[in-house]
């Protein structure tokens, strides 16, 4: 997994009744954008360490077209 | 107070590619309740006794099945420099028993919330104390640092 600072991180919710989590990459603390990631929830607008599974995904901001939130 | 003052359990970790009785065999032998996977170097998540019943056994995954397919993804971790509100808070916003304590992002420890509070009730056992000794003994001090008229 590969992100930068900005990124935003998905985490969907995989169980009836737990939402998908968004988030957004304040720190890359691993080499070449690996994780683990510094990231800010949307939901509580606070920051924890996160080490993603394969239940995450990122969303390179940088790289999405204007007027959409999603690549 | 910092979540470094704590006092860590050392982290319990198993390779991804272990198998489900291996991870069991593990937990028994060192008296855990819970594991953290690795891919190599980096914890990629986390597997509880309650997840080998519930994810493992009641479905009929079978014991020589890769733990990471009964694991939590997305290690949900906090800094050791971190202050234990911090910690408090990751608890909640996350719904999580259990937290990996990371120190230049290496695993050093594992806290659960059941050691938040048993850290909560001892400091509360001290406060009591002390308060205890104030009822029962209560400072003769009051009165003499009280300047009688002259």
């Amino acid at each position: 997994m590969f992100a930068q600072v900005g990124d935003e991180l998905i985490i969907e919710g995989h169980e009836v009744g737990r939402p998908r989590r968004v988030g957004r990459v304040e720190e890359v603390r691993g080499d070449d954008g690996g994780p683990p990631y510094m990231v800010r929830w949307d939901d509580t607008g606070r920051a924890t360490l996160l080490f993603p599974g394969s239940d995450c995904r990122v969303v390179h901001l940088a790289d999405t077209p204007a007027g959409t939130e999603e690549s | 107070m910092k979540i470094s003052e704590l006092a860590l359990r050392e982290p319990v970790v198993i390779g991804c590619d272990a198998t489900v009785a291996d991870t069991a065999a593990l937990m028994a032998s060192s008296g855990v309740g819970s594991v953290i996977v690795l891919d190599g170097q980096t914890p990629v998540g986390i597997v509880t006794d309650r997840d080998i019943v519930t994810r493992g056994v009641a479905r009929s995954y079978p014991p020589d099945g890769r733990i990471d397919g009964l694991m939590s993804m997305g290690l949900i971790a906090v800094d050791a420099d971190h202050d234990l509100a911090g910690l408090v808070h990751a608890f909640r916003d996350h719904a999580i028993r259990r937290i990996p304590i990371i120190d230049h992002d290496r695993v050093i420890g594992v806290v659960s919330l059941d050691d938040i509070v048993v850290h909560v009730t001892d400091e509360l056992s001290t406060v009591s104390r002390v308060l205890a000794g104030q009822i029962m003994f209560p400072h003769a001090t009051d009165e003499a640092r009280t300047p009688s008229p002259a």
